[in-house]
Formats: C-alpha cells, sequence, structure tokens
C-alpha cells in the first residue's frame, strides 16, 4: 500500500517533468538555448498566483469544466499498473474503462472549447472529436490485445503478467500492438505528428486553441490534466511494453520504472525534432496505421495460436 | 367462443412491460406541459392513451391475433401522433407520416407471412404451438427473414432505417421520445419473442447476419448523426445506432448460443436487453430536451440555438447527463451496457470456428468507431446548442420551460441514474427473463462477490463497478473544486479572447463547421452537395456582398435503395401500362406469361425440385418473353 502511494506520488510529480525533459531535449538537439527542465513547476507555481478571469460568455461548463477534466485522469492514475512486484494495485479497470475514462476528460475539454463562444474555441474542439474519434477504435482494439497475451483484461494484472511471463511466442502481435501504441501515445498527447504543442497558430493548435480562454488555477488545471494524461500514456506503455525490473526490490524497481519514463519521454522528443506536423487530412492515414497495427496484433495473436 | 391465450404474461413481457412504464410515466408528465403547443389535444390525448396501451398490449399479447392487432394499433396510432401538428406544417409533416405509414405496414405484411405460416392460419394457437409448426416448416430461414423484416423495418436498423429520420422530427417531441425510446423497444421485444419462443434453434448464419446489420446501423446512424443540423433528425439518426448496438449483442448472443456457449451468449442477450432499457431512458430525456428547446426557440435548426444553458439551466443539465450516457462514456449506464457488449464480443476467443474469430474484431472496431464518433456528435449536439453566444434571435428570446416539462425531464433523468446506479437489480431481472427463455441463469457470475463488482463472464474477463467509479469520480471532482473555492482566488469577467478579435454570434464554430473535419474525412460515403452562393455586391465588385454558403448530405440508403427503386417501379408500370393500352395483343401475351410463371413456381415449391425441370421451363419462359412481348427490335 506505501508502495502504491508512493508510486502515485512519483507518477503526480514527475508529471511536468517530463514534459519539461521532452521540451528542453528538443531545444537542445535544435541548437537553442534549452528552458529549464523545471518550467513546468515554476509555470504551475505562477498561474496558481493569479486571479482567475473568465469570459463573459462562459456558463456553468467552464467553472466545473476543468475539475471534471482533471478528476477522470487522476481516477485512471489509480488504476494504472504497479510498478514493482507485491505493490498494491487495483485491477478494476480494463481497456474499455481506461479508453472511456480518457474520453470523459477530453469530452468536457471540448465542451470547455466551444463555451467561451470564440472560434478558436470551436476550430480546437472539432479538430480534436475528429482525432479522438479515431483514435478510440485504435486504442480499444490495442489494449484489448495486450490483455490477451497477458490473460487478463484488467490493466493493473496484465501489466502485473507480462513482467511474469513475457510474451516470448507472440513476440509479432506484441511488437505489431506496441506500434500502435507508441502512435495512439503520440496522437492522443497531441504531440508533433499530430499537433504541435509549441505554437499558438491557428493553422495548426488543436489541444492550445481549446483552452485559449482559460487563465489562472483553471489553466494550471488544464496544464496539469494534460501532463497526468501523459504520464499516464508512458506508465501503460512502460508496463505493458517494457515490463522489465520489475522484480527487484522496491525501491530499485522504482528507480527503474522511472527511468524507463524519462526514456519514453526523450524517445517522444527524438521523435518530434525528426518529424514534420502533419496536415489535419493526413493525420487519419497515421491513424489508419494503428488501426492496423492493432489489427495486426490481434489476428497474429490468433491466427499463431492462443 | 373462448380466446385462449390471448393474454400471456411472462418475465420477458413484465420486463418490456416494466421499460414502457420507465418510459411512459416521465413522458406523460412532460406531455402535460406540451400540451399548451398543441393545437388539436383531443387529438392528441386520445391516440397518445391509445398508443401506450397499444405497446403494453404488445407486450402482453399471447396470441398472433393479439400481437398482430395490437401492432397494428400501435403503429395506426403512433402514425396519427405524427399527424398531430400536419396543419401547422403540413409540406414537411405529411409526406413524413406518409412515409412512416408506408414503411409500418411493409413491415407489418412480412409479420402477418410469417404468423400465417408458423400457425396454419390459426391465430389463436399460443407460441409455444408455434414452436412445433415453425420446426416442421422445411424453409426456417425464409421464416427467420420475415421476422427481420417485420421487426426491423420497425426498429430502424440499415436497410429499413430510412423513415426515422424524417418521422421523428415531424412529430411533438413528446411523441417522438416514445417513439424512438420505447415504440422501437417493442420491436426487440419481437425479436426476443419469437426468436426464442418460436425459432429457437438458430443456425449460424442468422447470428452473424444480425451482428452484420448491427454493425452497419451503428456506423450508418452515428456518420449521418454528424451531418445532421435538424437537432431531433440527429437523434433519430442515433436511434439507429443505438438499434445497431442492440444488435450487436443480440447477434454475439446467438451466435454463442449456436457454437454452445450458454453463458456467454446468456451475458451478450443480457448486454442487448440493458442496452434496450438504457437506450430507452437517455434517449426520451435526449427528445425531450430537445423537446424543451424547439418549444422555446420554435426552430428545429441547430444553428439557431446557442447559449442556452444561461437561460435553460435544467434541460441543459439533463441534456448534458444523457449526452455523456449516449456517448458511452464512464460511468453512466450508457457505458455499462456498451462495456457488456464489448466484454462479449472478447469472449470471441473461446469460438474455435477461425474465420469467425477473425472477423469478431471488426464488430469491435466497428463498435469502438462508433462510440468514438459518437461523442463527437454529442459534444457537436450538447456544445452548440447550449453553449457560446446565441445565433439567432431565437435562441435570445428562450426561457426555462414550465414545471411540468422539467418534472418530467428530470424524472427521466432520474430514470438514467436509477439504472446506472441499480445496474445489479435490472441485470437480476434480464437474467430471469433470459432463464424463462431457456438460458442459464448467470447472474452468480456477473456479480460473485458483491453488487458492487460488474464482472464479465469470458476467461479472465474484465470488471468494472459503476458504483464505486461515480463514488470516486464525483469525490475527486468535489475534492478539486472544494479545494478551489476555499482558496477564494479573486475572479474577474472579460469579453472572450479571441487573439485580439471580438467574437461575435456569426463568427462562432457552427455546427456544419465543427463536424467538417469528419465529413471530409468520410466524403466518399457523404458525397455532399456544398452551395456557395455569393452575388456581386451592386456598388463595386471590390465589395463584399454577404455569402451564403450550405451544404447538404443525402442519405446513400436512401437514393441507392428507395428512389431508385421507386424509379425501375415506375418505369415497369409506365411500360406496362403502354403494352396495356397500346399493343392488346402483347398484353395478352404478357398475362399468358405470368400465368405460366405462377404455374411453374408452384410445380417448384409443392413438388421436389430438380434443376434440370428448372432450368427447362426457365428457357420456355425467356423464350416466350422474348418472342411474345418484347417482340422484334424496330
Amino acid at each position: 500500500m506505501i508502495l502504491y502511494l508512493l508510486t502515485l506520488t512519483i507518477l503526480l510529480l514527475i508529471a511536468p517533468l517530463l514534459l519539461g525533459l521532452i521540451k528542453a531535449l528538443k531545444m537542445r538537439i535544435l541548437f537553442k538555448r534549452p528552458a529549464s527542465i523545471w518550467q513546468g513547476y515554476r509555470d504551475t507555481a505562477k498561474l496558481l498566483h493569479k486571479e482567475t478571469v473568465l469570459s463573459d460568455e462562459a456558463s456553468a461548463i467552464t467553472r466545473i469544466g476543468p475539475f471534471l477534466v482533471l478528476a477522470p485522469l487522476l481516477v485512471a492514475l489509480l488504476f494504472l499498473p504497479p510498478a514493482a512486484e507485491h505493490a498494491y494495485y487495483i485491477n478494476v479497470v480494463d481497456a474499455f474503462t481506461l479508453t472511456g475514462l480518457l474520453s470523459l476528460s477530453t469530452f468536457f475539454l471540448m465542451l470547455i472549447g466551444l463555451d467561451s463562444g470564440s472560434s478558436f474555441g470551436g476550430i480546437g474542439a472539432s479538430r480534436e472529436a475528429f482525432i479522438a474519434a479515431l483514435v478510440e477504435p485504435a486504442m480499444v482494439l490495442t489494449i484489448f490485445s495486450v490483455s490477451m497475451m497477458a490473460g487478463d483484461l484488467g490493466v493493473a494484472k496484465a501489466g502485473l503478467n507480462l513482467a511474469h511471463h513475457f510474451p516470448t511466442h507472440h513476440m509479432a502481435s506484441f511488437l505489431f500492438a506496441g506500434i500502435s501504441f507508441f502512435i495512439l501515445l503520440l496522437a492522443e498527447n497531441g504531440r508533433i505528428p499530430v499537433d504541435n504543442p509549441e505554437t499558438h497558430l491557428e493553422l495548426t493548435m488543436v489541444h492550445e486553441a481549446m483552452i485559449l480562454d482559460l487563465s489562472g488555477i483553471y489553466l494550471a488545471i488544464i496544464e496539469t490534466a494534460a501532463s497526468i494524461k501523459f504520464v499516464i500514456f508512458a506508465s501503460l506503455f512502460v508496463s505493458l511494453f517494457l515490463p522489465f525490473g520489475l522484480q527487484f526490490s522496491p525501491v530499485l524497481a522504482l528507480a527503474i520504472f522511472v527511468g524507463k519514463l524519462l526514456l519514453v519521454a526523450v524517445v517522444v522528443a527524438l521523435v518530434e525534432v525528426n518529424t514534420a506536423k502533419l496536415r489535419l487530412f493526413k493525420v487519419p492515414n497515421l491513424l489508419g496505421v494503428a488501426i492496423v497495427f492493432a489489427f495486426l496484433s490481434l489476428i497474429t495473436y490468433y491466427v499463431l495460436g492462443a | 367462443m373462448i380466446m385462449t391465450h390471448f393474454f400471456q404474461l411472462d418475465m420477458l413481457s413484465w420486463l418490456f412491460v416494466g421499460l414502457i412504464l420507465l418510459g411512459t410515466i416521465p413522458n406523460v408528465i412532460y406531455s402535460r406541459g406540451y400540451l399548451a403547443h398543441i393545437e388539436r389535444k383531443g387529438h392528441y390525448r386520445l391516440h397518445y392513451i391509445a398508443f401506450v396501451l397499444s405497446m403494453l398490449g404488445v407486450v402482453v399479447a399471447g396470441n398472433a391475433l393479439s400481437f398482430l392487432l395490437f401492432w397494428e394499433l400501435m403503429s395506426l396510432t403512433s402514425w396519427q401522433l405524427i399527424l398531430t401538428e400536419a396543419l401547422d406544417d403540413p409540406e414537411q409533416v405529411t409526406p413524413a407520416a406518409r412515409f412512416y405509414f408506408f414503411m409500418t405496414h411493409f413491415g407489418f405484411v412480412f409479420l402477418l407471412l410469417f404468423f400465417l405460416i408458423v400457425s396454419h392460419g390459426d391465430f389463436e394457437m399460443s407460441f409455444t404451438q408455434m414452436h412445433g409448426v415453425a420446426g416442421a416448416f422445411p424453409y426456417a430461414t425464409l421464416l427467420f427473414f420475415f421476422l427481420l423484416l417485420g421487426f426491423l423495418s420497425k426498429a430502424g436498423a440499415v436497410p429499413l432505417h430510412v423513415w426515422l429520420p424524417y418521422a421523428h422530427p415531424a412529430a411533438p417531441s413528446p411523441v417522438s421520445a416514445l417513439m424512438s425510446g420505447v415504440m422501437l423497444k417493442v420491436a426487440i421485444y419481437g425479436m426476443f419473442r419469437f426468436l426464442f419462443d418460436v425459432l429457437y434453434p438458430w443456425p449460424l448464419e442468422w447470428g452473424i447476419l444480425i451482428l452484420v446489420l448491427g454493425a452497419l446501423s451503428a456506423l450508418v446512424g452515428v456518420l449521418y448523426a454528424l451531418s445532421e443540423h435538424d437537432i431531433k433528425a440527429l437523434l433519430a439518426n442515433h436511434s439507429i445506432e443505438n438499434i445497431g448496438i442492440i444488435l450487436i449483442g443480440f447477434g454475439m448472443g446467438m451466435i454463442f448460443d449456436t457454437l454452445k456457449l450458454p453463458t456467454l451468449s446468456s451475458f451478450a442477450f443480457i448486454a442487448a436487453l440493458f442496452h434496450t432499457f438504457n437506450h430507452m431512458s437517455f434517449k426520451s430525456l435526449l427528445f425531450m430536451g430537445a423537446g424543451s428547446v424547439l418549444h422555446e426557440t420554435h426552430t428545429k435548426n441547430i444553428e439557431a440555438y446557442g447559449g442556452l444553458i444561461k437561460q435553460m439551466p435544467v434541460t441543459a443539465l439533463t441534456f448534458l447527463l444523457a449526452s455523456i450516457s449516449i456517448s458511452a462514456l464512464p460511468p453512466t449506464n450508457g457505458f455499462l451496457s456498451e462495456w457488456m457488449i464489448f466484454q462479449s464480443m472478447l469472449g470471441s476467443s473461446h469460438i474455435d470456428n477461425m474465420s469467425l474469430k477473425l472477423a469478431i474484431p471488426f464488430a469491435i472496431f466497428a463498435l469502438a468507431l462508433t462510440g468514438g464518433l459518437a461523442i463527437a456528435c454529442f459534444v457537436k449536439a450538447f456544445g452548440i446548442t447550449f453553449l457560446g453566444l446565441h445565433r439567432s434571435a431565437n435562441a435570445h428570446h428562450a426561457r426555462e420551460v414550465n414545471g411540468w416539462m422539467r418534472t418530467g425531464m428530470v424524472l427521466m433523468a432520474g430514470v438514467v441514474v436509477g439504472l446506472m446506479l441499480l445496474a445489479p437489480w435490472f441485470i437480476a431481472r434480464f437474467d430471469a427473463a433470459l432463464v424463462r427463455l431457456g438460458h442459464p441463469g448467470i447472474y452468480a457470475e456477473i456479480f460473485p462477490d458483491t453488487v458492487f463488482n460488474l464482472h464479465s463472464v469470458a476467461v479472465h474477463g474484465g470488471v468494472v463497478s459503476p458504483q464505486i467509479l461515480l463514488a470516486v469520480l464525483l469525490g475527486v471532482t468535489g475534492f478539486l473544486y472544494y479545494g478551489y473555492r476555499a482558496l477564494k482566488v479573486k475572479e474577474r469577467l472579460h469579453r472572450t479572447w479571441a487573439c485580439g478579435y471580438r467574437t461575435g454570434a456569426r463568427t462562432q464554430y457552427s455546427a456544419t463547421g465543427f463536424a467538417g473535419p469528419i465529413r471530409r474525412f468520410f466524403d466518399w460515403l457523404y458525397r455532399p452537395e456544398e452551395h456557395l452562393h455569393s452575388a456581386p455586391h451592386p456598388e463595386g465588385e471590390h465589395l463584399r456582398a454577404p455569402r451564403h454558403y450550405s451544404v447538404h448530405v443525402r442519405p446513400l440508403f436512401e437514393t441507392a435503395l428507395y428512389t431508385r427503386t421507386a424509379r425501375l417501379a415506375n418505369g415497369i408500370s409506365y411500360w406496362i401500362y403502354r403494352l396495356a393500352h397500346f399493343e392488346q395483343t402483347r398484353y395478352a401475351a404478357m398475362i399468358f406469361n405470368l400465368m405460366l410463371t405462377v404455374l411453374f413456381s408452384y410445380r417448384i415449391f409443392a413438388h421436389t425440385f430438380s434443376w434440370a425441370t428448372f432450368i427447362l421451363e426457365s428457357v420456355v419462359m425467356l423464350i416466350s418473353i422474348k418472342i411474345l412481348i418484347i417482340g422484334e427490335k424496330r
């Protein structure tokens, strides 16, 4: 139980760091003077001191929405696979529920985008709806395929089972699922081939457009939600697709876990530097690749024997 | 004469009686408030009551006679209810009602044929006796198709769904709620009743067909809903989607039953029944919400709404609850039943038949994509209607609806919440109904430890707990919200910051714009007709004149199946008309040919079939048609 709470705390605390790391690394590679990796914490601290400015048009949705964006993600955080063996975990969430919780958060984010009556919010919400609709099938298929290899539909138990019995007989399906999930990680978190988190240019923005009218604590909450979403995906990725190092002593296992999270951040940064952002109508092609890999993963798993 | 088996009340009937009552009671209260809006009050009241009673009659009917009687009564009263407002808007309402009348009787013919065959013409036979007759009938698949055509034309599954987006917007809103929420479910009752009681051992293909129809309906429904601007037509298209989801569960149940996996089969059927109830609750609520908005703004066009949450908070919040539920977002009831259907599809790993096993992931894909698109659609429906600035003067003058209507909506919201929190209780009832239909009871396997953990019955199945999820979500949200309140942050209002521009009602995102990316992606299906009108400005070509952009999506199924069939029928009748009036020798020859056809087909059906005679007879037919009717080319 202590280990469980500790993992939760680490995930919560490390969330802004991961995004900060990605940003700093990208700037370093592009020969810019990098921003501090602690910038995320500073921004949050700054926002917490500010007053909240609301739009004249804002309704109850903007006032309550940010909490409803953050809450499902925090709940999802509770049900993630454990970072070390013998750690406490709650195995009551399967792929569909997890996807549902993430969608619930996105649902309210899109409503916030539409609430202020600005056309930018509409742009963001419309694009987010488009991307999220296509992400959903790939996400469900991928996690189910992995859960089948792990022999349990509960996500937490699946992570643990994979650590015990690495699916060496199903390497092909496992790899396909891994590729698919990584694409989803990029798409759902608005990373570069899908959305550029750094611009405020109307042609490219998705996530930023929806939150243009938030300020102060509300903005801090949404930014936290974005970083927590990334941490959820990263931790799912490392628990399901890099299930190593759980058997060591708790402290070492946790250290390895954090190391793997940082690794994911580094890989994302490298991908971001090396790819261009896709045009919105090219994004379905990328997600189509994810869907196809998810299918391939399920099908090879079935054909090559369960 | 003693009417034997006129009524029967078993667990399944009770279940649907419960569904009808749950759907009707809030509706009656809502109707009470809506009545001021309706001119022909007597007409409305009379048909409303008859409609509800006839639906109750259908689900407690015990033989073919009473079933068909109440079924027809239900169709006729609902047809009259659609016509309630025909005097106000004859161009839209009358054709819609006529279309509905035609479709519902199209289905009725097949039901009649079905009953004529399975009862040997004795309409007072009970359903269990029919089972024997149907078992002796050699062409069971024919009966199955009669049932499908009969019930699915009422339920609104692809390709018999085309009447829904016309009939539901034309009806007064409480009637749309009742028709979409309850009447479609009566057709699902028919599927349960006659597939279980009369046609029981099912070949594998039947289940697969229903699964495919379900997946198609789900996708087609949600895609057309996305391109819709009429809020009630949007909801009607979502009914098609949800009927599709119910049919996916139903089809999985049939497939598992044929493959001798009774536990999984029960689970899938329970999921289908649960979704039937859930769809009743949230769809009724959505139609009531749409009705309230319509009542206040006097327009069905979603582009004319906007910002209604400020004037109509009760309508907006109940609509939001229903939107979350229909989008299958946790922890609502809509999520639970879709979760169960997903879990039953994952039980497909137990299937040995490899090709079937490989096909099921496509159904999973269809259902997941439907879920994703439904979210997009309800963000659009809720966001454009209730958020932002008022898009028209109508929206500006809207006020919260009267107390009766509010009470109706709140009660229906209570039904939604009740289905979510009391899921175990409802599942126990569904389980009992399936036990009565001869399936194993699996309540103990779904809730092995406590009523809070809903388990899937597949091996290594998942677990979900609506109550715990809801409690945790509310707890975390409440904690955050009151944490924020406790900080006493200063709040200031300022106009919307749109990168320096002023926002206005006209510059907001419209519903058309919102669905734009999706419409463009599914261009091959929609084939939208886009119109851009820009008249030149009278005072010089450099000045901007107002422009008008409109996009219209023509339903593919309607043009492909219905319009073209109608055109074909017209063509043939014109040809025959010409023959009959101007070329009487050929007309006589055609009658001769028809008689030949009847005789030959009788021979084929009544006697043993042989390819040799069949080919011989076809050749005779073709030759006589060629020589006698078509004749030489001039």
